[in-house]
């Protein structure tokens, strides 16, 4: 984005020819154009987000059944969500899965964007076929992964047992818990390194080649370049992707809940699948919700320092 | 679609090319290991998409038996056939469509007025706007999807698809948002003060000098809308219960509650179901990827 941001603000303040009187001096001289053009937003904003979120941290401190008012309760949801061994157990799921997924991401996707980064052809075809999984709808892919996991008729113990003779006889990867959470998360991976590979893709190709010609000129390794040279340069990159990641993994819904819906005995219950469980299944609203807010703290922060860095990387 | 002056003009995305001239020694080897790599991961991505399309047309003996895994053999078509015409799968094709389309064209128009605002135009406020849109843009819809429910049933609109339509911007906006106000911003600001200078009024200047030169950015965000709209799962799942009324996404995922999972006509689903996304993307590649990008990080 070419524009630096001091000279914005210098032709801010030169404006253009700025006719009007008191108010345009006190809102700003393009007050009129700018509160039409922004009010569909901010009412986007505060009906559709701003207003649920606030009522849904009331809910989560009432008691409320579906079809019923609910009453006020405090800080017990939270309490009692405590001391439940399957809440627990949907946290310690919920961070197995999204570091699992995020760490093999960040992998597969610096892996995708080196390889597209050196001496190859048809670059774009490449770029292209490799970003399908982000592409494709979720539910699609979850759907195609519970086919091929399918323990009986599925091609994955097809190949390993028939053709590659790896296993003896098949396994039930989505059905036993010792591999339904690595299935899962195998899942996510497919789908979501993509992500991560075109925007390391995007950040290295914005490290001035100069950098690695005086690198080379030093003497410098492949190894010692990309770990002094490549890294530093998309540093930024990596942290908001990752952040991002982080937000979008843990709260990956459509996955887990079309591949496994939380079993085999909880062993991938994780925390949306759990809320909406709460909310559908066991109809209970404020518990549910508490459920879904109970990291929000931890959330907060995550979107604040993202949003930082996301608004820090545009304003260069 | 602009035109390619358009596309020069805005220099969005074009981040340099030139050709790095690392790891000119043992090049060969390296090239060698690229492609490798390269082969596995687009086996990786690309089998799922195959699997799918041959299990549509194979029969249920073909399947059980576990013969000619890799080719369907009779090739059929009763997949197709029997999706079109004893499940509900048209409507849920023709919900899906509407809902997309309507939340797309609202998310595009709101978020493209409003990122221009947003990116150019000096008022109070502002850049509070911008940091609440962008922190909406990561509020999870996992924590809005029951607050947001009972809203849409307090409106008379559970169970609807306007229901869907008006609250698909809550994602739809913030992004379309955040994506075009990068683009407004790498729009050089002097041509919009020229036109005005010629005379032309503040949103003459948008109208007619801007909003075409940021074509190519618009329409990548739609696309993205529109996909978006299109793959959405969860509030769909929560807000529809008349299952004449499933957005495509649903519906297929309805398929594998019953007992029998009937994987042929599952998967001839999940097939015309991909094919509208990748056809665009396809098209579009450019675009999409660029916009990608700009979603996160800059170009």
């Amino acid at each position: 984005m070419a524009v630096p941001a001091a000279r914005l603000e210098t032709k801010a303040t030169l404006g253009v020819a700025n006719p009007r009187g008191g108010l345009a001096r006190v809102l700003g001289p393009d007050y009129r154009l700018g509160y039409l053009f922004v009010t569909p937003i901010a009412i986007a904003v505060l009906a559709l987000v701003a207003y649920p979120f606030c009522y849904a941290v009331y809910l989560s401190l009432t008691y409320k059944l579906v079809g019923m008012p609910p009453v006020f309760v405090g800080l017990e949801n939270y309490i009692r969500l405590y001391d439940d061994g399957f809440f627990r157990r949907a946290v310690y799921n919920s961070f197995l899965f999204t570091f699992g997924s995020v760490g093999f991401k960040l992998v597969l996707g610096m892996l995708m964007a080196l390889v597209l980064m050196s001496k190859i052809r048809w670059r774009s075809f490449w770029t292209g076929v490799l970003l399908i999984p982000w592409v494709a709808p979720t539910v699609v892919s979850a759907l195609n992964f519970l086919w091929i996991f399918d323990g009986s008729l599925g091609v994955l113990n097809y190949l390993l047992v028939k053709v590659f003779r790896i296993l003896p006889q098949g396994v039930g990867w989505l059905s036993e818990p010792g591999t339904a959470m690595a299935s899962v998360i195998s899942v996510n991976v497919w789908r979501g390194f993509p992500f991560f590979g075109i925007s390391f893709l995007a950040g290295m190709k914005a490290i001035p080649g100069e950098l690695y010609e005086a690198a080379a000129v030093d003497g410098a390794t492949a190894l010692q370049r990309f770990m002094h040279v490549t890294l530093p340069g998309i540093k930024n990159i990596t942290i908001i992707v990752v952040l991002l990641s982080t937000i979008w993994t843990f709260n990956d819904f459509g996955i887990v809940y079309i591949l496994t819906k939380g079993g085999p005995g909880g062993s991938t219950m994780v925390m949306p699948v759990l809320t909406y469980e709460t909310a559908f299944g066991a109809q209970r609203l404020g518990e549910a919700i508490a459920v879904a807010l109970y990291l929000l703290p931890g959330l907060a922060l995550t979107i604040v320092v993202l949003a930082r860095y996301m608004r820090k990387g545009r304003k260069r | 679609m602009a035109g390619p002056a358009a596309g020069e003009a805005s220099g969005y995305g074009r981040s340099p090319r030139a050709k790095r001239g690392r790891g000119r020694d043992g090049g060969r080897i390296q090239t060698a290991l690229s492609y490798a790599v390269l082969t596995a991961l687009g086996l990786v991505v690309l089998f799922p998409f195959y699997w799918m399309t041959v299990t549509s047309f194979k029969g249920e003996d073909q399947m059980r038996s576990l013969v000619s895994m890799f080719w369907p053999s009779p090739f059929l078509l009763e997949n197709y056939q029997q999706l079109l015409t004893k499940t509900e799968f048209l409507s849920w094709y023709g919900n899906s469509v509407i809902v997309s389309v309507l939340s797309t064209i609202l998310a595009t128009a709101v978020g493209t007025v409003g990122a221009y605002a947003l990116a150019r135009l000096k008022f109070l406020g502002r850049g509070f706007m911008a940091s609440a849109t962008l922190i909406t843009y990561l509020v999870p819809p996992s924590i809005l999807f029951i607050p947001l429910y009972a809203q849409i049933k307090n409106l008379g609109l559970a169970n609807s698809l306007y229901g869907l339509v008006l609250s698909y911007p809550s994602f739809t906006v913030p992004f379309v948002t955040w994506l075009l106000m990068g683009y407004f911003e790498s729009i050089p600001e002097e041509l919009e003060e020229a036109a005005m200078i010629d005379g032309a009024t503040r949103f003459g200047a948008f109208r007619r000098i801007i909003l075409p030169l940021a074509a190519p950015g618009v329409l990548a965000a739609a696309l993205y809308a529109f996909t978006q709209a299109w793959n959405e799962f969860l509030y769909s799942l929560v807000f529809i219960t008349d299952a004449r009324l499933r957005t495509l996404p649903v519906g297929l995922a309805s398929f594998i509650t019953g007992d029998v999972y009937g994987w042929g006509y599952l998967m001839a689903g999940a097939v015309l179901t991909t094919v509208p996304v990748i056809a665009a993307y396809i098209y579009l590649q450019k675009y999409m990827v660029e916009g990608l990008t700009a979603g996160s990080v800059k170009g």
